[in-house]
């Protein structure tokens, strides 16, 4: 009884929740509440049992993934409600619709044929995460590593797009520097543009 | 799921909540002693016999405040960020085990709320969470200090998440579980067993980390008063700002008891000796923590930076990889 | 060790100032490595820790908890006035001759007089604005019966703005001069110890 009324109440939170994210048109609301919907999404795994998935779904999405988008919040202000620019509603409500439909087709689909059962039940002798070990490193350590290797070039990328002028100064150096290291990338920009 | 089951949870919480945000307070009252004496001060001596009613002044006080909200804060947000800063720190602590399972009147208590296989884990998610905090609160205020505060309190938590994350994965390699009650058990033996023996590296840095997650002075920047005024509290009055000084100084607590926990052997043998012994322990590194901010400057938020990503999460993937190579052969 | 070449501003041999010896910065990676090692096991943060540790076992206190315990102030301090009795008969020594207000360069004192009964001036009302009075003491300096002075009261804590400085707050009580407690301004000027101010006699 204490699952279903836990679920009950996660599922209207999270509902909720996401609600907020999309329909509200200030920004730290939509934060807020996407954050607080992916901390109750943990609760589903809390209740299926997988308490690792649980653990690690707050920690990469509410605590890393959602603080990278306060972090990129930063730079406009937030205590001022946007205001969108809508320039054909119909089309946002036809494509919102359809999308809509088709995830609870999918999601549907293999409760209606009773197709539904787990692949890797969770074993009591072994722990959770010792059982997410297993599966991760046996049947999928292709696409895991792959993973891997795909986020290490991303971090390349990252450090190498980010750390182009990280050389340079602005503090230390002399105005008339700034000034000619501005107008040869404008330059640059420019003849690039030709 | 029995009736007494619910009951003993439920004690258990209030249990923890009222003693923890009571040594919140105390807390206050230990650091402005201990700083005073490091400063030949005396400290608050006025309330009560040696200023030790300064607690219960402090709280009426922060009561009875008017509650005030600036115009132009984003207001729901404003209102519930020190909820959040409260609320995680309490949180972490459903994980954590303060005492050895004792028996009263025949009934066998586990002084920890719920006793997961992953504490670690979720003690970490919910420090984690504890981010939003001071980057809401911050972000809603329409201040600029605040502002600044919210962005290194994102940077900082995040940096210094990876150094503690990385830190500890060595110690759980050893013990193969991520369950504190394992991880204390794993040390049951004595001094010699202690983690820290084995891992001294990953001990310091997780050290270094909780610094910068609590906040504490080498790390003071959230909040730094001689640069950003109080940082994401400066709009905050009354017992929100309460809320935030009890959500840190909770915090401190809990991760003392962590460090005790994963390093230092934490309750032992699960005796009486060894419960008082990890009480000291905590004890010693809740005075770390007032000890380190009269002796030591703050730093800069781009040598934290620098600290954490060149300096500390380096050491700290070569303290895994060479911990891995050792149990392997 | 040194004081008083700290006058001399200029660095030399004699002043007390010096370069102080910073080392440059390291520009190559190496450097820069090497620095940050050394830095870190030098231990200069555990000498931080000790001398605060040190302080705290040591427990030499210096808080003064000031409304229990006051530190002595100086003879001359100059705070709040006060208005002397003549220690033989208790008259007031002041004679109304209105120097003080003469030579209050705030403005801030003024005085009543008459002549009373007995052909002698009087001082009827006498106060200080202590909003305005400048504590610069030329009242004391001046008064040549050394009628007025500076006490050593200096915590004006009040309800109203007048205490202290109208006339009947300033002047000695009698019952204070009579159990001898009034005391004397040590200062230039100021009588000797056994000697007592006598009344002006009107006989001249």
């Amino acid at each position: 009884m204490f699952e279903a009324v836990a679920f009950y109440l996660f599922a209207t939170l999270t509902i909720i929740m996401f609600t907020i994210t999309v329909m509200t048109s200030q920004a730290l609301y939509a934060l807020t509440a996407m954050a607080a919907g992916m901390i109750f999404i943990s609760a589903f795994f809390f209740i299926l049992g997988a308490d690792f998935l649980g653990a690690i779904q707050i920690i990469v999405y509410t605590g890393a993934v959602m603080a990278l988008y306060a972090f990129g919040m930063m730079f406009f202000d937030t205590t001022r409600t946007l205001v969108e620019k809508r320039s054909n509603p119909r089309l946002v409500v036809v494509l919102g619709g359809l999308a809509a439909v088709l995830v609870v087709l999918i999601v549907l689909a293999p409760i209606v044929t009773t197709n539904i059962n787990a692949h890797y039940p969770i074993d009591p002798s072994v722990g959770n995460s010792q059982a997410i070990g297993m599966v991760l490193f046996t049947k999928y350590l292709v696409p895991f590593e792959l993973a891997a290797v795909m986020l290490l070039v991303a971090m390349i990328a990252g450090i190498v797009l980010a750390g182009k002028k990280m050389d340079k100064s602005l503090t230390l150096m002399a105005d008339e520097e700034i000034a000619l290291m501005h107008a040869s990338s404008t330059q640059n920009t420019e003849e690039g543009a030709h | 799921m029995d009736m007494a089951f619910i009951i003993e949870t439920i004690v258990k919480i209030v249990v923890i909540l009222l003693v923890f945000s009571a040594l919140a307070g105390l807390g206050t009252y230990f650091e402005r002693k201990v700083l005073a004496f490091m400063q030949r001060r005396l400290g608050p001596m006025h309330v009560g016999p040696f200023g030790l009613l300064q607690v219960a002044a402090d709280g009426i006080k922060l009561f009875t405040k008017e509650d005030i909200i600036p115009q132009n804060v984003v207001k729901p947000i404003f209102k519930i960020a020190p909820v959040i800063t409260a609320a995680t720190a309490f949180m972490a602590a459903a994980a954590i085990p303060f005492w050895p399972q004792f028996t009263v009147f025949g009934y066998t208590v586990h002084p920890i709320v719920a006793d997961v296989n992953i504490g670690i884990l979720y003690v970490l998610g919910m420090m984690a969470i504890g981010l939003y905090g001071p980057l809401l609160g911050g972000m809603a205020s329409a201040n600029k200090f605040s502002l600044i505060s919210a962005a290194r309190s994102a940077a900082v938590f995040i940096s210094y998440e990876v150094v503690s994350g990385l830190s500890l994965l060595a110690p759980l390699m050893m013990v193969g579980s991520l369950s504190l009650i394992d991880i204390n058990n794993y040390q049951a033996g004595g001094i010699g067993n202690w983690i820290v023996w084995s891992q001294p590296v990953a001990f310091i840095l997780f050290w270094i980390a909780a610094f910068a997650e609590t906040g504490r002075t080498p790390f003071h920047l959230i909040a730094n008063d001689h640069e950003i005024i109080d940082g994401f509290g400066t709009e905050y009055s009354g017992m929100r700002w309460g809320l935030f000084f009890i959500g840190e100084y909770a915090n401190m607590f809990f991760i003392s008891f962590v460090i005790a926990i994963i390093f230092l052997g934490g309750f032992g043998d699960g005796s009486i000796a060894g419960a008082f012994q990890l009480l000291l322990k905590v004890s010693f590194f809740f005075f770390f923590f007032l000890w380190t901010r009269a002796a030591w400057p703050d730093v800069r938020p781009d040598q934290l930076m620098w600290l954490c990503w060149k300096v500390l999460m380096p050491i700290a993937v070569i303290n895994v990889v060479i911990t891995g190579f050792v149990m392997m052969f | 060790m040194h004081s008083e070449p700290l006058n001399d501003r200029n660095v030399s041999e004699q002043s007390a100032y010096y370069y102080v010896d910073i080392e440059e910065y390291p520009t190559t990676g190496w450097d820069k490595f090497k620095q940050v090692v050394k830095r870190t096991f030098r231990g200069e943060l555990f000498v931080g820790l000790w001398v605060v540790m040190r302080e705290m076992i040591k427990f030499d206190i210096h808080t003064v908890q000031y409304p229990k315990e006051k530190l002595p102030i100086g003879p001359r301090y100059r705070a709040v006035h006060k208005l002397l009795r003549l220690w033989e008969s208790g008259y007031e020594r002041c004679i109304g001759c209105g120097l003080c207000e003469k030579i209050c360069i705030s403005d801030c004192i003024r005085m009543d007089t008459k002549i009373d009964e007995n052909s002698r001036k009087e001082v009827t009302e006498y106060s200080i604005n202590l909003g305005r009075c400048i504590f610069c003491g030329y009242c004391a300096e001046v008064c040549p019966e050394l009628a007025i002075v500076h006490g050593q009261r200096y915590e004006n804590g009040s309800e109203q703005r007048a205490h202290f400085v109208i006339k009947d707050d300033m002047l000695t009580p009698l019952d204070f001069l009579t159990s001898g407690q009034q005391a004397e301004y040590p200062g230039f000027g100021s009588i000797t110890p056994n000697e007592s101010v006598t009344k002006t006699p009107l006989a001249y």
